[in-house]
């Protein structure tokens, strides 16, 4: 049983995921375009939250909003459940199949052994499209890879059930109804405007702009409160979750600019071509950040590479992303 | 030293090409494919540098006696007592206690089983203690040392 799916390899896996099924259902629209107007472009550091007893640091939303996100929007419906056992859990999934459905799944990473070993952590928001089964293995349209991979069921189904936080508990979807086309401007201003408030306005001091200066602040004490090894690695864990695959480097800032240049000729807009810029440039300096902080880690500084300089990258990118975001504000209010 | 480089990379990540963005000459932002960026490539090293270092630690605590095998499979497995008991259906205390080779070692088969099956290794092999030396199929497998 396969169903004819066409496979696009793309940076990061749930806009990827999102990208191939509303292909599959006739409605083209690029990966920087469903991250942006899915609202996918976050920060928090997360100091109380441990993965691999390192605090958690993350560039994007929460793993399941790009499709809520989409769900909403006027003319798309999304099917999406849950399970408590694998066996139903499996049985749902064959069942779509037969009916030559190509379904999303939220998944564990550690648990598919397709992925390379240095990939392979306890992270469980992962995101793929099973489209055919043959015999016992399933066909998987994993975005993150070039081409499509197999997966055979018991680890699929270890995977559907990974534990821990996130965990996916066998969660499933696909879209029931997809519109021929929808208001590719008023979905991305309210994107845009879903974005800045999480950036600008969050209560909570560790999330959006607030967030990253208080990465800068806690950076600079670390050499001091962890000593010099246990510094560096956390260095290291920071620069990993900002450019490890997925982000399309620079934290998402690079992808996210991208969707900005593309949402200028949607909109017909030139401003928006200005706050693109602002966003590759905090995107570049974000990348500065992971080159220093990365000679750092490897025992290789150079004369300069301090973690005060590290933290003054990092303040550069909170002020340079927040007058990106302020601008994007007042747009969107002149547009209103 | 950049070719030795080079291959801790490829055994790190298999040559995975992946997608990134980047500009270009006219400064539009394109996606492109490329398989990692040198900073990436050296953090990456170092997370796994610290895995097995833990590993190597963990082999040196059940070689001395201090905890059970089981301790060793679950740092292999990235995972700590409070996962390890989620997986294996279990309240923590009893697997700290299992942690012990003194409650390990007096496990029933079916409870071994259980550890084997989320391993995937043989209950066999959990009761005769510490693999040889390559670990078992989920450990990363690397050579630890690979010249740079």
């Amino acid at each position: 049983m396969e169903i004819d799916f066409a496979h696009k390899q793309s940076a990061h896996c749930e806009s990827g995921v999102l990208v191939n099924l509303l292909a599959h259902r006739g409605l083209e629209l690029s990966e920087a375009l469903a991250f942006g107007i899915g609202a996918g472009l976050f920060f928090a550091y997360l100091p109380f939250i441990r993965i691999n007893h390192l605090p958690l640091v993350t560039y994007r939303a929460a793993a399941g909003q790009l499709l809520q996100r989409f769900a909403r929007l006027p003319g798309f419906k999304l099917a999406q459940r849950t399970f408590s056992s694998p066996g139903q859990a499996m049985a749902a999934l064959d069942a779509l199949l037969a009916q030559s459905i190509p379904v999303g799944l939220q998944t564990g990473v550690f648990w598919l052994p397709y992925f390379p070993k240095a990939l392979r952590f306890h992270f469980n928001a992962h995101n793929l499209v099973v489209y055919g089964k043959e015999g016992d293995e399933y066909l998987i349209s994993d975005p993150v890879f070039p081409q499509p991979v197999r997966c055979p069921a018991a680890d699929l189904a270890r995977a559907r059930f990974a534990l821990g936080a996130l965990a996916p508990k066998g969660k499933m979807y696909h879209f029931t109804q997809v519109p021929t086309d929808f208001d590719r401007c008023a979905a991305l201003r309210a994107g845009l405007a879903a974005t800045c408030t999480i950036m600008l306005n969050s209560p909570f001091p560790l999330i959006g702009v607030k967030g990253i200066r208080f990465l800068g602040r806690r950076l600079q004490g670390w050499p001091r409160r962890l000593g010099g090894d246990r510094a560096a690695l956390h260095l290291g864990h920071v620069v990993r979750m900002q450019e490890e695959i997925g982000t399309g480097g620079g934290g998402f800032r690079f992808m996210f600019s991208a969707f900005l240049q593309e949402g200028s000729v949607l909109c017909a807009d030139e401003q928006l071509l200005a706050s693109a810029a602002s966003l590759t440039a905090a995107g570049d300096e974000w990348r500065q950040f992971a080159v220093m902080a990365a000679r750092l880690c490897k025992n290789r500084a150079q004369p300069g590479d301090t973690y005060e300089a590290m933290a003054e990258r990092i303040q550069a990118c909170a002020a340079i992303e927040e007058q990106a975001y302020r601008a994007l504000v007042a747009w969107g209010r002149d547009a209103a | 030293m950049a070719d030795t480089e080079h291959q801790g990379r490829q055994g790190l990540t298999d040559g995975l090409k992946t997608v990134s963005y980047a500009r270009n000459r006219q400064g539009r932002i394109e996606p492109v494919e490329g398989d990692g960026w040198q900073p990436v490539n050296d953090v990456n090293d170092q997370a796994w540098r610290e895995i097995e270092q833990r590993v190597a630690l963990a082999r040196q605590t059940v070689a001395s006696g201090r905890a059970s095998c089981l301790y060793y499979h679950m740092v292999v497995n990235q995972m700590n007592p409070w996962l390890l008991a989620r997986y294996s259906h279990q309240s923590p205390l009893t697997v700290l206690l299992h942690l012990l080779p003194f409650f390990f070692n007096r496990l029933p088969l079916g409870r071994l089983q259980t550890y084997a099956d989320l391993f995937q290794v043989a209950a066999e092999e959990l009761r005769r203690g510490l693999p040889p030396s390559a670990g078992p199929p989920l450990s990363p497998g690397r050579e630890p040392e690979h010249g740079n």
